[in-house]
């Protein structure tokens, strides 16, 4: 016998993840357990009304969510994301939660707070999830309120937080980086980082809806900020900034197309991970809506899913010889924004160029000077 | 540790294999006591997980390894009461009655 058995090893450092890395094999998922929301955001992609009785129907059962997870568990998954909408708002969210930490998955949360009461405190601190995940939209009420347009959301909001703060229970607090809030985007990154003495992690990315409903988009449109604008806050944010600094300087590495290469997904999507959206299709990855590219496991298995329908997803050619010569072959590809599911989202298309996104990418890249 | 004790794993844990590493993930607050770092098992490790069972005392488990594995039985009874000892510092196996 050996003299060590027994190890502590931070998550990140786990050999497990190199082997599953180099099999494809499954390590996490995310379940989008809804897509209602007690928040309405301007930049939301997914948000439909908390009181919407068609989209509720639409929601897969607990029984249902169990299963798939199950069978997700069995392939090897060892993390998984339940995110929505706004997954406080399902009456079986406790339930949830417990069936997936007893299949032995590490649970995280993604959670607007506003719905937070001492009993999901009490919960927490008996099962805690790896980490609850929260945004915030603002540190007044005024623009806080602006972004979510829902009275109320910002002292609500406040009390969720004060309530796992209090009680000790492990959060990190996130932004958006939107047009409403741009002007207290700094009072937001101080109140972040003595929240949680964390460094202040933002987005300033914001996907069009995947329902790609056309007024809903106008107001995300609005809400984004020019190149410029995003690479004025990346700037102020020295530590974001340095690893931007670090991207660009192997950014002739990371793009892995060869000349003729016609494929259109470079990207990690399906790889190891996948999206469950709140109707039962599975996703290579969240923003994947294209319906080429979604399986419904109402009607299959993740296995099906996993083993036969993401390689031919991931074989998928492009004959757009815009996209062939441009995105497709393009140095600034990891700086960019642009991926199928978001050109799907933007244009309708897996395979087409979108200028925003482009322009942002090297105003990105000129700042580094690269 | 007495050799007649008999330990099983914590309702508090889910004892998970995945890839053939063994890998406990915890259930309950207070198992394990660091935040982001799970707590692995080597092969050896695992073969001692494996005998507790609920079942066998502490010196079953050592006869059973001892006829697996090369070893004294002295270096072997030292692996698994130590092994054992930190499981249940842990709360990752809880002794039966």
């Amino acid at each position: 016998m050996t003299e060590s058995h027994i190890s502590y090893t931070p998550l990140p450092d786990l050999p497990l993840w190199e082997r599953m890395k180099s099999k494809r094999g499954l390590i996490s998922f995310d379940l989008e357990v809804t897509a209602r929301c007690t928040n309405n955001c301007r930049h939301c992609y997914i948000n439909l009304h908390a009181d919407d009785s068609a989209a509720r129907q639409r929601e897969l059962s607990l029984e249902e969510i169990k299963k798939i997870a199950e069978e997700a568990v069995s392939m090897g998954a060892l993390w998984c994301l339940i995110t929505g909408g706004e997954p406080l708002l399902r009456d079986d969210f406790f339930d949830l939660f417990l069936s997936l930490k007893k299949m032995g998955l590490l649970v995280s949360v993604f959670t607007n707070a506003t719905l937070i009461t001492k009993e999901h405190v009490r919960f927490f601190k008996q099962y805690p999830p790896r980490d609850i995940e929260i945004t915030v939209y603002g540190v007044t009420q005024q623009t806080y309120e602006t972004i979510t347009r829902k009275p109320g959301s910002f002292a609500a909001f406040m009390q969720g937080l004060s309530l796992l703060f209090d009680a000790g229970v492990k959060v990190k607090l996130k932004s958006m980086a939107l047009r409403s809030n741009l002007h207290e985007l700094n009072d937001i990154s101080l109140f972040c980082r003595e929240k949680t003495n964390s460094r202040f992690r933002f987005d300033p990315f914001l996907h069009a809806r995947i329902d790609r409903h056309r007024k809903r988009n106008d107001d995300i449109n609005a809400e984004r900020l020019t190149p410029d604008e995003i690479v004025e806050i990346e700037r102020s944010d020295k530590e974001r900034f340095k690893a931007l600094e670090k991207k660009c300087e192997n950014l002739d590495t990371l793009n892995p197309a060869m000349p003729g290469d016609n494929h259109i997904f470079s990207c990690g999507a399906g790889q190891n991970s996948f999206s469950l959206s709140h109707n039962g299709r599975f996703r290579l990855c969240a923003s994947l809506n294209h319906p080429d590219c979604t399986y419904d496991l109402n009607k299959g298995s993740l296995a099906d899913a996993w083993n036969n329908f993401v390689p031919k997803v991931r074989d998928m050619r492009s004959k757009n010889r815009d996209f062939l010569s441009t995105c497709r072959i393009c140095p600034l590809i990891n700086l960019c924004t642009w991926c199928p599911a978001h050109a799907f989202l933007e244009t309708g298309e897996l395979d087409t160029p979108v200028a925003d996104f482009c322009r942002t990418a090297h105003a990105r890249a000129d700042t580094c000077k690269y | 540790m007495k050799s007649d004790a008999v330990y099983a794993p914590s309702d508090d844990i889910v004892a998970r294999n995945i890839e053939g590493e063994l890998i406990i993930v915890p259930l309950a607050a207070g198992v394990g006591d660091m935040e982001d770092e799970l707590f692995t098992l080597n092969e050896t490790g695992r073969a001692i997980w494996d005998e507790l069972d609920g079942k066998k005392t502490i010196t079953e488990i050592v006869q059973n390894l001892s006829v697996e594995y090369d070893g004294e039985e002295g270096e072997i009874e030292a692996d698994v009461i130590g092994i054992a000892a930190e499981l249940l510092k842990r709360r990752m196996i809880v002794a039966v009655t």
